[in-house]
């Protein structure tokens, strides 16, 4: 029983985390591409900072990933 | 099959002092032999440095240059000072990163006690040079956000002082999981071969880790940059009296 607890809590970890970080990353290139379009000039500087913004979501999302490994092999 | 089978540290060297285990590793060996690359690169790179730049030194030119516009530009004069420790960090981290990326290689940042280690670097090296230059009192009002009410001042310090706490594990979690990720990931689809047991499904698999495989390319340069661009503006904080 515990051992199925701990399958569900890691996947669910993981999924919920990729929901949100795959949102975080679809507003933020939107919003980068839409600046692009504007500022077609900036578009080095807007997509270095994009890029960095998009490594720290992955981040979080990898967090989550971290646990969920810590669970499954509990 | 177990997934951090591919990244298991193998005792080659056992070594104890007083109940710490600091044996020399798989991952610690492939660590220091990517200390030996930085320092033989940048060796190369100023042996005979002209100035009609050679290969390497145009890449070691242009990395340095790169660190000092992106990262250390608000430091002014001073970024000179931090430029070595920043570019060593990134360095480092990079050719770790890379030298994981061969087959049969454990990545030394694969593993959280190394990227820990790098992270507690930064972290007192930030705090010691944040109490040097502005002393201890004004280095605990440079914690607390200017134009708060005194009367949050009680609440926002203990917060202040977590997120600075915060920092190191962030640091350490991020390069670490990001570097195991890719690697379980990269197991996981040559497991999928395992799983079906069929020779119809090996070409996708192994098509999926060429792409996998220049995506980690990609992530280890973004996660050295990410590391080295957080170390640096933590350092800005600490230098920078004015907020």
């Amino acid at each position: 029983m515990e051992k199925v607890a701990a399958f569900l809590g890691a996947g669910l970890s993981i999924g919920l985390a990729a929901i949100g970080a795959s949102i975080a990353i679809g507003m933020l290139s939107a919003k980068a591409m839409e600046g692009i379009a504007r500022q077609p000039e900036a578009t080095n500087n807007i997509r270095t900072s994009m890029i960095i913004a998009i490594a720290f979501v992955e981040a979080i999302a990898l967090y989550a990933l971290v646990i969920s490994l810590i669970l499954v092999t509990k | 099959m177990n997934i951090f089978e591919h990244l298991k540290q193998v005792k080659i060297i056992g070594l104890e002092i007083s109940g710490f285990d600091i044996s020399i590793t798989n991952g610690v060996l492939i660590g220091f032999l990517a200390a030996v690359l930085v320092i033989l690169f940048f060796l190369a790179a100023a042996n005979q440095a002209k100035l009609k730049p050679t290969f390497i030194q145009t890449i070691a030119e242009y990395l340095i240059q790169f660190v000092k516009d992106e990262m250390l530009s608000p430091l002014g004069e001073e970024a000179y000072a931090w430029l070595p420790f920043i570019v060593s960090i990134f360095c480092f981290i990079l050719f770790c990163n890379l030298l994981g990326l061969i087959p049969g290689v454990v990545p030394p940042t694969s593993n959280i006690n190394f990227t820990a280690m790098l992270a507690v670097i930064v972290f007192f090296t930030v705090q010691i040079t944040g109490v040097v230059r502005q002393g201890p009192v004004g280095y605990v009002k440079s914690l607390i956000p200017q134009g708060v009410p005194s009367l949050l001042i009680p609440f926002l310090l203990p917060i202040e002082i977590i997120g600075q706490f915060a920092r190191p594990f962030s640091l350490a979690v991020r390069l670490f999981a990001n570097m195991f990720a890719g690697h379980a990931i990269i197991l996981t689809l040559i497991g999928l071969i395992f799983v079906f047991q069929s020779y119809l499904i090996v070409p996708f698999p192994v098509l999926g880790n060429v792409a996998i495989m220049a995506f980690e390319v990609f992530v280890s340069f973004i996660q050295a940059f990410i590391f080295a661009f957080l170390a640096s503006s933590y350092i800005i904080g600490a230098v920078r009296t004015e907020h």
